[in-house]
């Protein structure tokens, strides 16, 4: 019995690798940009259905991780240099209604081009099989998903925290004007991050696809995990967002043995244990 | 009496006699409107759309009935059962609709067949709902698909009697009534062939990652796993469990598959070798469905799938019970569907009495290798198929 807890443990922390690509995107597009996405699921969605049509034409997965994002990426980089950047400085429920009806738009394009019968995709030829540890058995494929995440979580805290962008960026999240003054085109530097959440959520959508295939209505699932996520870690907080999906990785994964048909309610439970106790998240600023 | 008022009063009233022929010849005349009731947009678009297409098919390929030409109006439920009742009852309180064929959901189903009740129509639906012919079973209401305890029957008796060196199930259930009538028809079966259920996973309606139930179920080491659930989450599970290489480890039974379209979206990667459980199949081999199958096929350039052909055959039906009633009223209608027999997709279908269930066949599907394969849809063989439902006083379902 221990060994089943031990490894849903394990479960859980790659379970919550996965949830924190997920959801990274979001919290950096809310932490920077101050700018509610509710377009993020349709753009994972994307993510998931390009990486379908790349693997269908050439039968190469590394293509599709690769191709996938830039395309969605470049798509987003477009969408807020036409229409976000006229409305960040409305309120917040401008945001929600305006990202709502993108991703409306995106899910119905997504039916009439690939139709509403869900898509599979197979996991990469070098990915296949699993790793025997005692009585259970993990996937490679998980196990590259960890090691995946867990590089694109360092880089993008490398990028953020360590680089001239990252600077540049943060400052202007604080205070646009002053940073403008200073002669930074601070505008295209939110293009870029934009560009950057949202291809982060297409690289999301390729890594699931294998294990969750691709349907046209996924992207509001994985929306409502993004916040869950976002809103334990706080809204905006990079290492937040980190801790909050090892939490609820943790948390849905060892409820499947203790109690399982509340593993999915377990989630909200944690959420709102965190918010009574903390309002504004793990590491959120009031 | 004046000649000239005799003449204006024989006028008058031959004029008065003429009225009900006159109304009869128009009546005559009039369409007759069949009323698809399905998602066609929504979270389950993927499935209403084909059986919309079923519906249509059988409309065209009726052309009229008792004289009159046939209509066919869609109504989308967009998934939602308030929805569906709704639109329901718009159709019968303001354009006197009377026959209904559709529901993917049970709960749309339950309660459009009510609805359909209160208005003296007839509803034919393949929804899975055991209640539908159960304790919920109305005058109106006939159900094609075989319910829960047939389809466990014909798919994990064979799989036991196929594999006797089996003996350690697991179950993974989702947690409401669908769920749990297939499980309790499970445990019956395991009881009578001594089988033991080494556990069971629920998991909620609204679940997608299915990593830990599988951990639990690789924990009790069993040597097959039913899978009890539906639609996107059993093509989930099975994606997750292929992952975790449980295929290698023990056998896989999907007890209630949605067929083709689900078949083709999984691959044949993940269905070789897992145990499939069908309602419908295009390869079976019946002189309606071989039929259907080349109609199908010369109208929409593909193989039609369960929702279709459930469709298809529920519509057709509805309207050999008019033909057979020799009228548009509901009730006769229904009197007249009653212990019909007729030559459906798979095989000899009898409309049973007391209930209104179909009894037809269901069939167990192995999935095939690619390498198997004689083309794209060839992904699965017919293992064993039969014809297994409760007996008519064990339902619960009372007409009166």
């Amino acid at each position: 019995m221990l060994d089943l807890y031990l490894f849903q443990i394990l479960n859980g922390l790659g379970l919550g690798m996965i949830y924190f690509l997920i959801a990274v995107g979001l919290t950096i597009i809310f932490g920077l940009l101050n700018f509610v996405n509710f377009a993020h699921g349709a753009f994972y969605l994307l993510g998931s259905y390009l990486c379908y049509t790349v693997v269908a034409l050439t039968g190469n997965f590394w293509l599709a991780l690769l191709i996938a994002p830039i395309v969605v990426g470049l798509l987003a980089w477009v969408i807020e240099k036409t229409l976000i950047q006229r409305v960040y400085h409305l309120p917040h429920t401008f945001h929600i209604l305006i990202t709502l009806g993108m991703a409306l738009i995106i899910q119905e394009l997504t039916i009439m081009t690939w139709g509403p019968v869900g898509k599979s995709v197979a996991t990469p030829e070098l990915l296949q099989g699993v790793v025997i540890m005692g009585d259970f058995a993990y996937p490679k494929y998980r196990l590259f998903l960890i090691l995946f995440s867990a590089l694109i979580g360092f880089g993008l805290w490398l990028l953020l925290e360590r680089t001239r962008f990252g600077a540049l960026v943060r400052a202007g999240s604080e205070d646009t004007e002053t940073v403008s003054l200073l002669g930074t085109d601070i505008y295209r530097l939110f293009s870029l991050t934009f560009a950057l959440g949202v291809a982060l959520a297409a690289i999301a959508g390729v890594l699931a696809t294998p294990l969750r295939g691709a349907n046209p209505f996924i992207g509001v699932e994985v929306l409502g995990l993004a916040f869950v996520v976002v809103v334990i870690g706080g809204m905006g907080s990079f290492s937040g967002a980190l801790i909050a999906s090892l939490l609820v990785g943790l948390v849905q994964s060892l409820m499947t043995t203790l109690w399982p048909q509340g593993a999915s309610l377990m989630i909200y439970g944690a959420m709102a244990t965190v918010i009574l106790i903390r309002p504004y998240g793990l590491f959120g600023r009031a | 009496m004046q000649r000239r008022t005799f003449l204006k009063a024989s006028i008058a009233a031959s004029s008065l006699l003429a009225v009900p022929s006159m109304i009869r010849q128009a009546q005559a005349a009039e369409p007759l409107s069949i009323y698809g009731v399905k998602s066609v947009s929504g979270t389950f678009a993927s499935y209403g759309q084909y059986a919309n297409m079923g519906s249509k098919l059988a409309v065209e390929d009726y052309g009229e009935v008792l004289g009159r030409p046939l209509t066919y109006t869609t109504i989308d439920t967009e998934g939602n059962a308030g929805k569906a009742v709704r639109k329901v009852q718009e159709a019968t309180q303001q354009k006197g609709a009377l026959f209904f064929n559709g529901c993917t959901l049970s709960s749309s189903a339950l309660a459009v067949g009510k609805e359909v009740a209160k208005a003296g129509g007839v509803f034919m639906t393949p929804a899975g709902a055991d209640e539908l012919t159960g304790k919920n079973c109305n005058s109106s209401t006939f159900r094609w698909s075989v319910p829960t305890y047939g389809a466990i029957r014909e798919t994990v008796l064979p799989l036991i009697k196929m594999k006797p060196e089996a003996k350690r199930w697991y179950t993974i259930t989702p947690q409401y009534v669908f769920g749990e009538a297939l499980l309790d028809n499970a445990k019956a079966v395991f009881d009578e062939m001594g089988v033991e259920h080494v556990g069971n996973s629920y998991h909620s309606l609204q679940e997608q990652e299915f990593s830990g139930y599988l951990t639990n179920a690789m924990a009790a080491r069993p040597d097959v796993l039913l899978l009890l659930n539906f639609g996107g989450q059993s093509s989930n599970v099975l994606r997750q469990a292929v992952n975790f290489g449980l295929k290698r480890k023990m056998t896989i039974l999907l007890a209630w598959s949605a067929g083709l379209d689900q078949f083709k979206e999984l691959g044949p990667e993940l269905i070789e070798d897992v145990y499939l459980g069908a309602q419908y199949w295009h390869q079976i081999d019946t002189p309606m469905n071989n039929a259907f199958v080349k109609r199908v096929r010369e109208v929409y350039e593909m193989n039609p799938n369960y929702p279709m052909a459930a469709d298809y055959i529920g519509t057709k039906v509805l309207l050999d019970g008019i033909k057979r009633a020799g009228s548009t009223e509901g009730a006769e209608v229904s009197r007249a569907l009653e212990g019909y027999t007729y030559e459906g997709p798979t095989g000899s279908e009898t409309v049973r009495t007391s209930d209104h269930q179909v009894i037809k066949d269901y069939y167990l599907l192995r999935g095939k290798a690619a390498s198997e394969m004689n083309d794209p849809d060839d992904l699965a063989e017919v293992v064993s198929s039969g014809r297994t439902f409760p007996a008519e006083d064990a339902v619960g379902c009372n007409m009166a």
